[in-house]
């Protein structure tokens, strides 16, 4: 598969869930062993073309969730790859136990996909948002936990899930018209984080949809005199604890993610650094604890103060704080 | 190539189908033209003649033919 001009734009429109849908189909040409399951959510996942050329290799298991997890893990032991798909707040929490047991404690190299996590699914509301995802599944060992920050990163994330034998939480964040944080191939690699910009002052360390925004956010706070690095933190669990350690030398570390303030990207962080010298001051941007009135996507972000603006001026004060 | 040649062209190779095959084909009238398809045609749609089409325009792109009438707000002469 050809990451190229078309390909890339083709992923933004689609969003992270159809880019998922459609690297997958196309992918699961030359490895017969990947099979999808999805909790009744077939178009949505963007798994029809997926279901129309391997109608064998996709098994619907209705709302059942719980089930989907069990019967992915019995795939898992008999050789198949599969990925099991529906929205991230009933993967992680209704599925919890499951995950806990399969992925977890057997170590089933199945792969859960946790379709638009954060504020995705919109106006269907705080039932439907996925926002304590990573909390619930973070503690569970072993569990590889990757977090495209768009289209391509989507793209590598699957092929890489495809190809290493763990089991994987895969969290797609954002909607259709994802904006573009790679042009072009670039070298993905599971636990290392990607550095996209450099700056002295103050590191931010962002995932998923919030990778965009933080690089915004950058561009924002450059223009008033505060340089930042900005780190693509596209695998949670591992975390890529060097790449940690090498932002101590900043005055400030900023975690940003569209999910919980508590227990996500921050949280890791947070849990890293409380035990290392010499760590700066970190800074946790997500989600604020509690429940909003649901909206649209831009909306809900801007609720939750995760807009480049508002990221950077958070930053600002704090930074401004931070040096005295 | 003018651009007949180049607007057939796109079809041809998003969907695999002949010069012949392109003309007269709407959305879902073969299965790679699904909603996956669909953005793949804009995108190489958009790629071919340098343009960036609007939401209303992806959605309204619905046959061949109709797709030349889309072009044309965007100054992609057919004649």
């Amino acid at each position: 598969m050809e990451v190229n001009k078309i390909a890339i734009r083709t992923w933004s429109m689609l969003g992270q869930r159809g880019t998922f849908g459609t690297v997958l189909a196309s992918l699961a040409e030359n490895r017969p062993e990947v099979v999808a399951l999805s909790a009744d959510l077939c178009q949505t996942s963007g798994l029809g073309r997926f279901a129309s050329l391997y109608p064998d290799r996709f098994f619907n298991t209705g709302i059942a969730e719980q089930n989907m997890i069990g019967v992915a893990a019995g795939l898992a032991e008999s050789g198949f790859v599969p990925f099991a798909t529906t929205f991230a707040n009933f993967a992680a929490l209704r599925s919890c136990e499951m995950m806990r047991h399969f992925l977890g404690y057997m170590q089933s190299n199945v792969k859960v996909v946790g379709l638009s996590a954060g504020y995705g699914m919109e106006f269907f509301g705080n039932t439907h948002y996925g926002i304590e995802d990573l909390a619930a599944l973070r503690a569970i060992p072993g569990l590889v936990i990757l977090s495209p920050a768009d289209g391509v990163e989507t793209y590598k994330c699957v092929e890489a899930a495809i190809s290493i034998n763990s089991p994987v939480y895969l969290r797609l964040t954002g909607v259709m018209n994802n904006p573009l944080v790679y042009k072009e191939d670039y070298e993905f690699s599971v636990g290392k984080a990607v550095e996209l910009k450099s700056g002295d002052d103050v590191a931010i360390i962002a995932t998923g949809s919030m990778v965009e925004k933080s690089l915004k956010a950058a561009q924002l706070l450059a223009d008033r005199g505060v340089e930042c690095t900005v780190l693509n933190m596209h695998t949670i669990a591992p975390l890529d604890i060097n790449k940690v350690t090498d932002c101590f030398s900043k005055k400030l570390i900023v975690s940003v993610e569209e999910h919980s303030c508590v227990g996500g990207l921050g949280g890791a962080i947070a849990e890293f650094m409380s035990s290392q010298k010499n760590a700066p001051k970190l800074l946790r941007l997500g989600v604020p604890q509690g429940y909003m009135k649901a909206g649209s996507y831009n909306y809900m972000l801007e609720q939750a103060g995760l807009t480049a603006p508002q990221i950077a001026d958070v930053i600002e004060k704090e930074y401004k704080e931070s040096k005295g | 190539m003018n651009n007949v040649e180049k607007y057939t062209q796109v079809f041809v190779e998003s969907f695999q189908v002949t010069n012949e095959e392109a003309v007269g084909l709407s959305y879902q009238s073969i299965g790679e033209w699904d909603s996956v398809g669909h953005m793949q045609l804009v995108a190489a749609l958009e790629e071919a003649f340098d343009i960036m089409m609007d939401t209303e325009d992806i959605i309204d792109l619905s046959s061949f033919e109709k797709g030349q009438e889309i072009l044309q707000k965007y100054d992609v002469e057919f004649r």
